[in-house]
């Protein structure tokens, strides 16, 4: 249905095309026609225009011979006067025309010349019996001057009596000075033929007209391939009758007409051709100009079709460039349109959920509230109620801080924070979190890391944890008790020597999703609905929030689940490698040079290996029993000795056992085994042998060892940062909030501090310019606040020229909880940054830190 | 937008140069009222008059379009228009074209002619021809041309090109019958024995104009080529020696030849030169004919053959004998026109435009300074003008005028004359030379 409007587009240029071939083919039919009726007449007018011609040329010879035959009478009238005729005529000189005169007296065959010579007829041919003016005139000859001739004879009379016959000899020669210079743009031939003798009289007289055909009528038809016998019997029968004849013939493949023009009654023919172009000459002129002025219009026709078409087609590619816009833009409205229903729809199904959400903590909330209030006496309930109404409070905080994620990422807010981090500690803390949750509901939980080269990275390592703990957290959520779940960290090949690239899988056997689930697993506000997943708790922006974090990475995310079969999530990352991570130092300075690995598989002996690799230790590997005779006699070749303790868990303890007999006691003796392994404590008594847990990681062995080495030294410094008590300490707090300022002063009095209030920013920088030194162990700065604002505030106190105006820790507590708030805070002057709700836990540990 | 505009500019200039166009299309010249332009003084004509053959229309005659090129350049140089005014006789009873050209000469029908060897004589001692020493073209002229078209001191005639005849053989058929090409008589007979003898009739082929130059062959042999030249032309001008004893050889020859068959006299007698002979010649029936130069290389004569043509000389005890008579222009004493015809002459034998007529026709030219190499069939017969051995078939240092004069007599002869008779004839001319 849709190529319809194509084909009838393709079809629309045909009846265009056949117009124009129309409008071509009248025209050139018109033309032709016009042509050949031009020609046509020009040829009628062309042959009339010969036959004139030639009738002038007619009659100027015809005119000629009169002349001289009127000057014979004259001459005979003359002769018959005088005395003796002879004598007369013996006056006469030969002139151009005239040449020889001679008079023969009545009954005598003899005359005499005008020169003198004895004359007679018989030399001359009279028999044809051609008059001129009634005058008999001989066949043409050759005459005694070489020249072509004829004689008239015409007698002369005296007194009715004749007395004698007057002869004279003309000569052509003479009459080529009347002809004309050759005719038709001197492209005619023309001869002067004897029609008694066919011989040709008079020639043309250019050159290169010369060639044959000048003799006689016999040369002329031979030279010219005049074969017709039709034409022949025709040609003859005018000379016989002394007719005109015209004809077409071609000559030498030109094409002509062929002339024989009866002059004097047929006594001489002007015989010749004339080439049909020569003739046509104006007709093919006008045709000529007729076809170039049609081949000027068709052009200018064809210039305005091909500007009119050129007109046409580019309006046409606008028209399709506008369309296609119109189209595209209607398709990205129509997606903006689902985008938005969908975003709608999502949006109240996510009011809903929030709703839900929301209210059931809240519920929770006020009704322990309310619970509370009953039994305010009864110190247990009351901290049993407080506990619930906290655990409600920190869902509920949960659900504010995803949405503000959620938001944050959409609105372009997120920046990442690269930072130094081992890939030991990320797993770590993710198992420290998930472990406990997957123990709750009875699952197995196993973390796997194989092919990875470098440990020590660089990234985002809070977002990192983001991404893991809502994988795995849904994993756990979403598996039913009993299940398995799965984390899988797997080195790829590197792309660049400076990123290790990676791939994360967690799987799980839980309940799966339904393929239509999966299309919109990552859109924000989805969260998959069925009767079984209804129970759990959620905001539908985990996934959401995963995918972004993992695109800002610039890694990929997929996922490939089956309903009641499980999932799994792959995430691949590349992570900058740390640089100048040389370890080899440590282990030089802890005298480790060889690392024994007792372990029969070999794919954790690679990726040990692979891992070391930097760290210049020689590592051994092998199984129990070769270890124990290696070891046997050894005297202290390794320094540290790993033993699998999956491989080895059947005979561990007493492979342990054996070890340590062989092994100097020097020698620790550490066991690589999962978190919380049965039966590995009995091993763990065995001397000088502790638990590396797995999956094995330098980092994780190095601080092992630095914790074997230096004993409780370095577990000092691996301690984290004490919470400082607050006992005694007094704080200037800028709170507008009545109700925040009253649970801070609570929560402080509980924790053996005071606090004095400042409604404002103002206020509370008035109060510490007043206040005496050492008033006030720290400032603790609201940041929205009337008047003046914390950042403003803290400004202001950093700018007063008061001792420890400076110095004096002021903690920003605010509900802008977004990492350029805190930034923001710091360049404001302020030292740290706590977010509401108030964790005391947190500000403790903040307070410790600036607080003396 | 750009190009846009760049096209606009292009159509309206289009249109422009159309509405300029069509506005001079409709202006109006205001020229002249008068619309016949006057010709620009009186054409200056120069009548010629030469001979023309009966030829196939479809053959190129190279020595005419050789002679028409330089005429051209006249015509172009001098601004002068030549007119050509011809005769060729329709058959042996019409005027020949000499006769025709002596009675037009002594009429003063025109101004220049070309002219055959007796005719030049004959019309320079009647002072009927004007003197062309002259011309600065003479000069360039070989001794012998000037030898022989001077006639009482003067230069009466000066050819375009230096005429020698030979034997047209066909060498197919010498070969295919083991001949040699023949040196003397006695081998020409024996090879028209061996052909007649084969079946062919009639092993040569003549008309009624050039069997003379087997009796110059034999007759002047020794007189040109003897080292005593002079001598001998003398002793016959003063009578002291008899042509009829130098022509007697070459007339019995020619009457051996027409009594054992060799020639056909009677048709030799009325037929015209080339007409007659030429295509048995052709066709390969004729191994032998007698032919000017030019002929070997004009399509219109025997410039394209079917078989190898070689041209030797004539047989004569000295070997084979080109003959050269002198053709050539002559310009007539009371010509109309003199003074064109003179400067027309001076440049249609200038060595420029002999160079022109020389390499188109590839003859021997007149002129020593211009020299062309000839085509391959001619080699023989170039090779002995080349030594300097041939005779000459007029000459107008000798008072009786030889080949007109022997033309006729061996007509005579074809006609059936003894060859006696034909002696006496000639020694009745001298006698009247003498006289």
């Amino acid at each position: 249905m849709k190529e319809k409007p194509v084909e009838r587009e393709k079809h629309r240029g045909i009846p265009l095309l056949v117009s124009i071939v129309l409008v071509f083919i009248v025209l050139g039919t018109t033309v032709y026609a016009v042509a050949q009726k031009t020609t046509g007449e020009m040829s009628e007018a062309a042959i009339q225009n010969l036959s004139e011609s030639l009738d002038l040329i007619q009659y100027t010879i015809e005119a000629i011979f009169r002349n001289q035959t009127e000057f014979q009478e004259l001459i005979a009238g003359e002769a018959a006067a005088a005395k003796d005729p002879a004598e007369y005529i013996r006056t006469f000189q030969k002139n151009e025309t005239m040449v020889k005169m001679a008079f023969i007296p009545a009954g005598k065959a003899e005359g005499v010349s005008n020169t003198g010579e004895i004359f007679s007829e018989k030399d001359l041919d009279f028999s044809a019996g051609h008059t001129m003016n009634d005058m008999p005139v001989s066949k043409s000859y050759v005459n005694y001057m070489g020249a072509w001739a004829h004689t008239v004879k015409c007698p002369v009379r005296r007194e009715d009596e004749e007395i004698g016959t007057l002869y004279v000899e003309y000569i052509y020669e003479s009459m080529d000075r009347s002809l004309p210079d050759g005719f038709y743009n001197k492209q005619a031939t023309l001869y002067v033929m004897d029609a008694e003798s066919e011989r040709f009289i008079l020639t043309p007289k250019r050159m290169g007209k010369r060639n044959a055909g000048h003799l006689n009528l016999d040369d002329f038809y031979r030279a010219n391939e005049i074969v017709d016998p039709g034409i022949r019997a025709e040609v003859a029968r005018s000379l016989k009758e002394g007719t005109n004849i015209l004809f077409y013939h071609d000559i030498r493949g030109v094409s002509a007409l062929i002339y024989m023009w009866s002059v004097n009654d047929g006594t001489i023919f002007l015989v010749g051709y004339v080439p049909v172009e020569a003739i046509q000459q104006e007709g093919r002129s006008v045709n000529q100009s007729i076809l170039l002025v049609v081949t000027a219009m068709l052009v200018a026709f064809l210039a305005c079709v091909m500007l009119y078409y050129f007109n046409w087609s580019q309006q046409d590619r606008i028209r399709k460039e506008r369309e296609a816009e119109r189209k595209l833009h209607n398709i990205q409205l129509a997606e903006a349109l689902r985008a938005a229903q969908i975003a709608s729809s999502s949006k109240t199904m996510f009011l809903s959920n929030m709703s839900h959400d929301i209210r059931t903590p809240m519920n929770a909330v006020l009704g322990f509230t309310t619970l509370l209030a009953k039994d305010a006496d009864d110190p247990v309930k009351v901290r049993e109620y407080t506990k619930k109404i906290t655990a409600s409070g920190q869902h509920l905080l949960g659900l504010i801080n995803d949405v503000l994620d959620v938001s944050k990422i959409e609105s372009g807010k997120v920046v990442l924070n690269f930072e130094k981090f081992t890939l030991n500690d990320v797993i770590s803390s993710v198992e420290a979190i998930i472990l406990p949750m997957a123990k709750a509901k009875g699952q197995e939980f196993h973390v796997e890391v194989s092919g990875i080269r470098h440990e020590y990275l660089e990234g985002d390592e809070t977002r990192l944890n983001q991404i893991l703990i809502n994988l795995l957290s849904n994993a756990v959520k979403y598996t039913q008790e009993g299940g398995h779940i799965r984390l899988r960290i797997l080195g790829l090949k590197q792309y660049s020597a400076q990123y290790e690239h990676m791939r994360i899988e967690v799987e799980d056997d839980g309940y799966g999703m339904t393929p239509e689930y999966l299309e919109t697993i990552f859109e924000p506000f989805t969260r998959a609905e069925n009767s079984t997943t209804n129970k759990v708790q959620g905001t539908g922006l985990g996934m959401a929030i995963t995918k972004s974090i993992v695109g800002l990475m610039g890694g990929t995310i997929d996922v490939s689940s089956e309903l009641n079969r499980g999932s799994i999530f792959t995430v691949e990352l590349e992570l900058r490698i740390q640089e100048g991570q040389e370890d080899s130092l440590f282990w030089k300075t802890k005298g480790i040079s060889r690392i024994l690995i007792v372990d029969e598989d070999p794919e954790n002996c690679d990726n040990v290996r692979e891992l070391m690799q930097d760290t210049g230790v020689m590592l051994d590997a092998m199984g129990i029993e070769k270890a124990l005779n290696c070891l046997q006699g050894d005297n202290g070749s390794c320094q540290l000795v790993l033993v699998d303790w999956d491989v080895e868990k059947a005979e561990g303890i007493e492979a342990v056992k054996a070890l340590r007999r062989v092994l100097p006691d020097a020698v620790p003796i550490l066991l690589l085994a999962e978190y919380d392994t049965e039966g590995i404590e009995e091993a763990l008594r065995v001397e000088n042998t502790h638990l590396l847990t797995k999956p094995f990681f330098v980092s994780a062995l190095r601080e092992k060892i630095a914790e074997i080495w230096k004993d409780g030294e370095s577990r000092e410094e691996m301690k984290p940062e004490e919470a400082k008590d607050l006992e005694g300490l007094h704080f200037l707090a800028a709170e507008d909030n009545g109700i925040n300022a009253e649970i801070l002063i609570e929560v402080l009095k509980m924790e053996g501090a005071t606090c004095e209030v400042a409604e404002n920013g103002r206020l509370a920088v008035e109060r510490f310019e007043k206040a005496p030194e050492d008033e006030f162990d720290a400032i603790l700065m609201d940041v929205q606040m009337p008047v003046m604002n914390g950042y403003e505030a803290a400004r202001a106190i950093r700018s007063l020229e008061k001792k420890g105006a400076r110095q004096i820790p002021i903690i920003a507590m605010t509900a802008n909880a977004f990492a350029e708030d805190e930034k923001e805070a710091l360049a404001a002057g302020m030292n740290a940054h706590v977010a509401k709700p108030l964790d005391v836990e947190v500000l403790r540990k903040v307070i410790g830190k600036y607080v003396g | 937008m750009i190009e846009r505009k760049g096209k606009k500019r292009q159509i309206a200039g289009i249109l422009a140069g159309l509405m300029v166009l069509t506005l001079t299309a409709c202006g109006r010249d205001d020229g002249p009222k008068n619309l016949i332009q006057e010709e620009n003084g009186e054409e200056r004509i120069i009548n010629f008059f030469s001979p023309m053959e009966k030829t196939d229309p479809d053959a190129e005659n190279v020595a005419r379009s050789a002679s028409d090129l330089t005429i051209a350049m006249a015509e172009e140089k001098l601004g002068v228009t030549v007119t050509y005014k011809t005769y060729t006789a329709e058959d042996y009873q019409d005027k020949t074209y000499d006769e025709v050209t002596l009675e037009r000469a002594r009429n003063n029908m025109d101004d220049v002619y070309l002219l055959n060897p007796d005719v030049i004589l004959a019309l320079g001692e009647e002072g009927k021809l004007l003197d062309l020493s002259g011309l600065e073209s003479a000069k360039n002229l070989r001794e012998i041309i000037r030898t022989a078209n001077t006639v009482d001191g003067k230069l009466v005639a000066i050819p375009q090109e230096v005429v020698a005849y030979g034997l047209f053989v066909n060498k197919d058929m010498f070969d295919q019958y083991g001949l040699a090409l023949p040196e003397t008589p006695e081998e020409f007979l024996h090879c028209c024995e061996v052909f007649q003898e084969n079946g062919i009739k009639t092993p040569v082929g003549a008309n009624r104009w050039w069997l003379e130059t087997f009796v110059f062959a034999q007759a002047f042999a020794d007189l040109y080529n003897g080292g005593n030249t002079e001598a001998e032309i003398a002793a016959l001008n003063s009578g002291e020696a008899r042509y009829s004893d130098y022509m007697r050889p070459g007339f019995e020859f020619l009457k051996e030849l027409m009594d054992k068959g060799y020639i056909d006299a009677e048709k030799a007698l009325v037929s015209e030169a080339i007409d007659g002979e030429g295509e048995d010649f052709l066709s390969g029936k004729t191994p032998i004919v007698m032919a000017y130069w030019g002929a070997a290389n004009a399509e219109t004569a025997y410039g394209k053959t079917d078989f190898e043509m070689q041209v030797i000389g004539f047989p004569s005890d000295r070997g084979q004998m080109p003959v050269m008579p002198m053709t050539g222009f002559g310009i007539g004493a009371e010509a109309e026109h003199a003074e064109d015809a003179l400067q027309m002459m001076d440049i249609i034998l200038s060595d420029e435009a002999l160079q022109v007529y020389s390499e188109t026709n590839r003859v021997i030219s007149p002129s020593k300074n211009v020299s062309v190499e000839c085509v391959p069939a001619l080699k023989p017969l170039n090779d002995r003008i080349e030594e300097g051995v041939y005779v000459l078939g007029s000459n107008a240092g000798m008072k009786v005028e030889q080949w007109g004069n022997t033309c006729l007599i061996v007509r005579e002869l074809l006609g059936g004359a003894t060859v006696d008779e034909c002696m006496a004839e000639f020694d009745k001319l001298q006698d009247e030379v003498l006289e």
